[in-house]
């Protein structure tokens, strides 16, 4: 237990000093408070003026102009935070058990009273805690600039942002267990195809033959087999929120109401169940390697 | 009085086709002795020091460390090994270093705060404040001894401890090992410097591809009137073909 914890200690200190997260963190946060002024601004300048309208047809008053904004700020913020959660956790996994393994930092280590397991439990448990304070830190800098709006989607916020931490960890995890396999930057490419080309596309074409865009009973076989083969994303109900929102602000009719429909619903027990067994297989797959690895 | 490390038949290659890169190597060490365990490069020191401390797996053979296998922890906790060019968490400093590795070893807070400050100043590292990523071999090569000697291991491994270091640190290292020896420690020295070796180990075996040339106390390997260094050439070029002594074309004269 010792051992663990000071592996997970002396981790998150060296990630801590790593450049490249404090420069992700950086961007992530300046970008957070420029696009949510931004929006402000314009939305000061909106409500100044005559009446508003979308697409030429509704007339907007000044807390719907808000609304709306809040939702395009939303939509924007979940975008971003997704994009920066998954660069910081490549950064974490590619580095936080792959630079022991090949370095001769492994070789003064593991000559040292700690088994492999309780060195892999450290490193993992220190790549995760550093993954979700980044970017729950992020998500609460997110949060704070839903003040300058305040209009109701600060639960979609939430939601999503534990989503967006929850995919990447498993993207982190799938990484680091790759990177005790092979090199680190294959590691990050392999990880990329599988995680989010090969299991989003498989998660996309299932919900179009689940929604009835695709209508074919062998491939709706084939991909319902799929989804429970690939790690596929937790979603939140945040995009349906959002869509929501926009729709009422503009007063939408049936045509938005069948764009709703299309819109994914947020992950359920299952999912999350799922979500947890490839978390553990992957963990799993990152101790087989550190444990046969000879140094 | 029992051994505290003893090593029978060991063997391990790295890949099938290979040869064997450590064939049939055996030899125990008792409290108190220091081995030195000589070879060319690629004769199999650090593959037998390393399956030793538990980092790589024999294919054949037994080791036993304090009467448990290298892979149980608590036969490593009284184990000190400084590897061949050493590495660390290179955005650690060398105190924060020698804090994580004494707490791999379970030593308590008081321990600690003995024990890192003497050990840092023993390695000439006490003032440094630099990250390990900008440490010269040298220094890391220090901070190797540091960790290794850091929980007042009963068995020392020093895999080519001086290769990087200067002359007082080369000094230091010798002190270190005499009196490391004389409260009872075993040394298991890796050394191509034969000079060093003949002046601090009792014991020696002299390895060729793997094998075992010679092995005895330094009495009985090195023959009154000559040297470790005499014995070492002769038994290793003995043991493989004859090398050319220099490229044909350093002699050449240049054209005007």
């Amino acid at each position: 237990m010792n051992g663990t914890l000071a592996v997970a200690r002396y981790t998150l200190l060296e990630l801590s000093r790593r450049r490249i997260l404090l420069v992700f963190y950086v961007v992530g946060a300046v970008g957070i408070v420029l696009l949510g002024g931004f929006l402000k601004i314009a939305n000061t300048l909106a409500t100044r003026g005559p009446a508003q309208s979308v697409n030429g047809a509704t007339q907007l008053d000044p807390a719907q102009v808000n609304r709306l904004l809040e939702a395009v700020f939303v939509s924007y913020l979940l975008g971003a935070l997704g994009i920066f959660a998954l660069l910081i956790a490549f950064a974490i996994g590619m580095t936080t058990i792959y630079h022991d393994l090949e370095s001769g930092t492994a070789v003064s280590l593991f000559s040292k009273p700690i088994s492999r397991l309780a060195y892999t439990i450290g490193k993992i448990f220190a790549a995760v805690v550093a993954l979700v304070l980044v970017v729950g830190v992020l998500g609460i800098e997110a949060r704070l600039a839903m003040l300058l709006f305040g209009g109701g989607l600060e639960g979609a916020l939430t939601a999503e942002v534990l989503a967006v931490v929850a995919n990447a960890v498993v993207v982190m995890l799938i990484v680091l267990a790759l990177s005790t396999w092979v090199n680190n930057i294959i590691a990050a490419v392999v990880a990329f195809i599988y995680y989010n080309v090969v299991a989003t596309l498989v998660v996309t074409i299932r919900n179009l033959i689940h929604q009835g865009v695709i209508d074919n009973t062998n491939l709706r076989a084939v991909f319902d087999v799929l989804y429970w083969v690939v790690p596929h994303q937790l979603t939140s109900s945040a995009s349906g929120d959002i869509a929501r929102t926009e729709i009422q602000v503009s007063g939408g009719g049936s045509t938005n109401s069948a764009t709703l429909a299309l819109i994914p619903p947020g992950s359920g027990a299952g999912d999350i169940l799922w979500w947890a067994f490839v978390v553990v297989v992957f963990a799993s797959l990152a101790y087989i390697a550190v444990r046969r690895k000879q140094v | 009085m029992a051994p505290v490390v003893s090593v029978e038949a060991l063997r391990k290659r790295y890949r099938r086709r290979d040869p064997w890169a450590v064939d049939g190597v055996t030899f125990a060490l008792e409290p108190g002795q220091a081995f030195g365990l000589l070879g060319p490069n690629g004769s199999g020191k650090t593959s037998v020091v390393k399956m030793i401390a538990g980092l790589l797996r024999p294919d054949g053979g037994e080791i036993s460390l304090f009467g448990s296998k290298p892979g149980d922890p608590s036969a490593r906790a009284r184990l000190g090994f400084s590897p061949e060019d050493p590495d660390f968490p290179k955005f650690l400093r060398a105190r924060e270093v020698l804090d994580y590795f004494a707490s791999l070893l379970g030593l308590d807070e008081d321990d600690r705060k003995r024990r890192i400050p003497e050990t840092l100043a023993f390695a000439g590292l006490d003032q440094e404040r630099r990250e390990v990523r900008q440490f010269s071999k040298g220094m890391k090569q220090r901070l190797g001894i540091a960790q290794a000697i850091l929980g007042r291991p009963k068995l020392l491994i020093l895999d080519e401890p001086t290769a990087d270091l200067d002359p007082l640190g080369r000094r230091d290292v010798r002190a270190l090992i005499e009196s490391l020896k004389a409260s009872g420690v075993a040394i298991l020295l890796n050394s191509h410097l034969l000079s060093e070796v003949e002046l601090v180990c009792d014991t020696v075996a002299i390895l060729a591809k793997g094998h075992v040339l010679k092995e005895g106390t330094m009495a009985e390997v090195v023959p009154e009137g000559r040297t470790l260094e005499d014995v070492f050439v002769e038994l290793v070029e003995a043991s493989s073909p004859k090398r050319d002594q220099l490229p044909s074309f350093i002699s050449e004269k240049e054209q005007q």
